[in-house]
């Protein structure tokens, strides 16, 4: 056993800079892909009508959702439906449908092609003005921002050295980054609650950063390749509890809102990301940091 | 000597003050939360000057049976009004309260507004229990203070005229200065709330280009709304649709009166119909004509202050249509009470959900979270190997999300899907927190057990203070249509800093010496 352990330690003490090199290619691709996508679109981000301006209409019930959408499309072009369905039943429960067209415009056509009136027993309706989104995105992007440079002087204050704190910081920006590429990647459009999510994943992933540099550069005692190995054995298991936590909402349990599943989407792969952007790339850079500043 | 040992193995271990103190708020809580397992309906809120009133029915009393028939829940008791309501002849009808009877011997459904006994003192959010929310603003100008103040209580008042008893009217600002005001409506919400909140409500009673008398209590001083002077009073069948027409009786102030009596004396009869005035009593509500009524000849010029106010409902079935003709008839009477704003109103933002949806929600939400403490509770059982320390974590995990859930209801705070997600979210850190604690009590075996669990608590503080930060913007942004979420997240791990996560490391170090 105690073979074993020197042996992948002395393994790490060789590759832990070709490790660094994975993380820092990943973060140039998404970076690149982001580049791209803002060429494209003008934007960061799809955004979903909470942050565009329009109309979501979620139908309930026993309906023929393709006659429906069929209809519906030649009035409103911009019309996108999705269903979400009971995964014990394998039934779809509701249908959304949104559009930038204004739930007066909206509901009347779709009571016509239905053939009943929509009530507050059958549908929801949610609408946000154009302007109001618009701001919406705005400050939620400012509040995205704040939240970041708050976290990054929080983290200098509690460890008071320039570089470990930094490497905490990149992996932050890490966890924030390659989520968002994935996400535009997969064409998924973001509400308001989704960045919202982005905010929390600032304060959710970066506890074990702080568990990682606390047990390289203020603890005593063990060497310093144990107490990483001890730290990332401890914070990937924290990391796995929380997806555990997190996946059910997505492979067990349907029918919930959406707000929350895209909260919980997010969180999940700002987790898989915190994996990679704690154990390789803040990791390396505080062996490296530990290296030069000779702390065994 | 032998039976001082004995004494010392019997001897119940000294719980630290903690223990204690989680004990407390944890009970604490249960008592803020004080779940009820009683059936029947609350009554929300009584219309004024209704027969239900006068037959002493209150808001906050439960009905459990009509005319014999249990109340277990609201469905039962729309089914069985329903099934009684409208009738032609007057019925008697017998609602039997928690403590009382009473009899009301009336044509139509008692003039209340019920909703299901909350099972507990939560309260949950839009998403979760159906309701609706609006955000509006002046349209094209910026509210002060005072502005906002006087739309929030006409607003209010409009809502409660109207009937509506589950609302909360209040200003909201966003990061960047602008005034709102958000409406907020629990459960079941009129169909047409937009026109009830966004409706500038200017009502105007005109002959010709002369204005007569105006919405609000200055020009009229009462409105029927209920007994012979108000009500539908035809339906007929018209051009394929459906149409019910409504009266109500006015009273005007003795001011308008007069101007009434002036503008009509200057008017000559109409010659195609002799028994009338030349000119209509023409009826605008925010500019657009409701209605136009003839003025019989023998009004001219005198000063009446008696009027009926006629409109009118449509649909494609007379259901409908009475229905319909109902509704109008509510607004335009709670519109003349409530009088009008001086300035058009835009509605930025509308949802209305379905509460049928929040039942479904709700339901999935506590299996999803059944189903998570079970994966966690397995996976830590994993790790620790250990059934006593799986437990603690379990048991201090369940405590941090159950006295969150306390806090929220003792705030009033309405749980909505993000808060929920919030909360779900610090007990994740929760676990994280616990994970810390025990492996840095097996940690470092030179150092003392109280120094390991300080290095513990230097990252969890950390962390705490870190998530604290991060979430603090959401207050902010977005007229605070987030603040539930960081609200949640923020009381979750404050709880765990204060309360759980020291009781925690008193409880592993018991185990441990064990």
């Amino acid at each position: 056993m105690d073979n074993i352990e020197s042996n992948s330690k002395d393994w790490y003490d060789r590759y832990y800079k070709i490790l660094f090199l994975i993380p820092i290619i990943l973060l140039i691709i998404s970076l690149a892909y982001l580049g791209y996508f803002f060429n494209k679109h003008g934007d960061f981000m799809l955004k979903d009508v909470s942050l565009s301006g329009g109309s979501s209409i979620t139908l309930q019930g026993d309906i023929d959702i393709n006659k429906l959408e069929s209809q519906l499309k030649s009035k409103f072009p911009d019309l996108s439906v999705r269903s979400l369905t009971d995964i014990t039943t394998g039934k779809p429960v509701s249908f959304i449908l949104e559009s930038s067209s204004t739930p007066e415009q909206l509901k009347p056509e779709i009571e016509k092609a239905l053939g009943y009136k929509l009530t507050d027993k059958n549908s929801s309706t949610e609408f946000t003005g154009p302007s109001l989104s618009n701001s919406f995105y705005k400050q939620l992007l400012f509040a995205l921002l704040i939240s970041f440079i708050l976290m990054s002087i929080t983290i200098f204050v509690i460890f008071r050295t320039f570089l470990p704190s930094l490497a905490v910081i990149f992996a932050v920006f890490g966890d924030i980054v390659m989520p968002l590429a994935l996400i535009d990647f997969l064409g998924i459009r973001l509400s308001a609650a989704g960045i919202a999510a982005f905010l929390m994943l600032i304060g959710y992933s970066v506890d074990t950063d702080i568990l990682l540099t606390t047990r390289a550069i203020r603890t005593k005692g063990n060497t310093l390749n144990s107490r990483i190995f001890r730290a990332f054995k401890t914070g990937s298991f924290m990391t796995l509890t929380a997806l555990v936590a997190i996946l059910p909402a997505f492979f067990i349990v349907s029918g919930l809102p959406d707000s929350f599943r895209q909260i919980f989407f997010i969180l999940a792969l700002g987790l898989f990301a915190d994996l990679i952007n704690t154990w390789l790339t803040n990791a390396s850079i505080i062996k490296w940091y530990c290296e030069r500043k000779k702390i065994q | 000597m032998v039976l001082r040992e004995e004494k010392n193995t019997m001897k119940f271990p000294r719980l630290s003050w903690k223990i204690w103190l989680l004990a407390i708020v944890l009970l604490a809580s249960a008592l803020i939360i004080s779940p009820t397992f009683e059936t029947g309906v609350i009554i929300k809120s009584v219309e004024k000057n209704s027969t239900a009133l006068d037959q002493g029915l209150k808001s906050n009393m439960i009905i459990q049976s009509i005319n014999g028939n249990p109340i277990k829940n609201s469905e039962d008791y729309s089914r069985i009004i329903n099934s009684i309501f409208p009738s032609k002849n007057k019925t008697s009808l017998k609602i039997n309260t928690k403590d009382s009877e009473f009899v009301l011997f009336t044509n139509k459904a008692p003039e209340i507004i019920i909703a299901d006994i909350p099972k507990t003192k939560l309260k949950t959010g839009l998403d979760l229990s159906g309701g609706a929310r609006a955000l509006v603003k002046a349209e094209n100008k910026s509210l002060n203070a005072a502005e906002l103040n006087d739309l929030i209580s006409v607003t209010s008042n409009r809502l409660n005229e109207f009937g509506i008893a589950d609302v909360t009217v209040k200003q909201v600002s966003d990061l960047s200065g602008n005034n709102f005001m958000l409406i907020e409506i629990a459960g079941a919400t009129p169909t047409d709330i937009e026109d009830l909140v966004s409706k500038q409500g200017k009502f105007e009673a005109k002959i010709g280009n002369e204005t007569v008398f105006i919405g609000g209590e200055k020009d009229i001083t009462y409105v029927a709304r209920t007994g012979e002077q108000s009500g539908i009073y035809a339906c007929e069948a018209y051009n394929g649709e459906e149409v019910c027409s409504f009266r109500f009786a006015i009273t005007l102030s003795e001011q308008a009166a007069r101007l009434q009596a002036a503008i009509t004396n200057n008017l000559t009869t109409d010659p195609t119909n002799p028994d009338y005035l030349s000119k209509k009593l023409d009826l605008y509500l925010d500019d657009s004509l409701v209605d136009s009524l003839s003025i019989s000849k023998d009004l001219k010029g005198r000063e009446t202050t008696q009027i009926s106010i006629q409109g009118s409902g449509k649909g494609t079935t007379r259901k409908e249509a009475y229905d319909d003709a109902t509704n109008n008839m509510k607004k335009l009477q709670t519109i003349l009470i409530t009088g009008s704003l001086p300035f058009k109103l835009e509605i930025v933002k509308i949802d209305t959900i379905s509460p049928v949806l929040g039942k479904e929600f709700t339901k999935n939400l506590i299996i999803l979270g059944l189903i998570v403490f079970v994966l966690v509770s397995v996976m830590l059982f994993i790790k620790f190997r250990r059934i006593k320390v799986t437990a603690a974590v379990i048991l201090t995990l369940f405590s941090e999300a159950f006295i969150t859930l306390a806090i929220a209801a003792l705030i009033k705070w309405n749980l909505d899907a993000p808060a929920i997600a919030g909360i779900i979210a610090g007990m994740g850190t929760g676990v994280n927190d616990q994970i810390i604690i025990l492996d840095e009590a097996e940690f470092d075996k030179h150092a003392s057990l109280k120094e390991r669990v300080k290095n513990a608590f230097f990252i969890i503080l950390s962390a705490f203070a870190l998530i604290i930060v991060a979430m603090l913007p959401l207050f902010w942004a977005g007229a605070g249509m987030l603040k539930g979420f960081a609200l949640t997240t923020i009381i979750g791990v404050s709880v765990g800093i204060l309360v759980t996560r020291p009781a925690f490391s008193e409880i592993i170090k018991l185990i441990i010496k064990e």
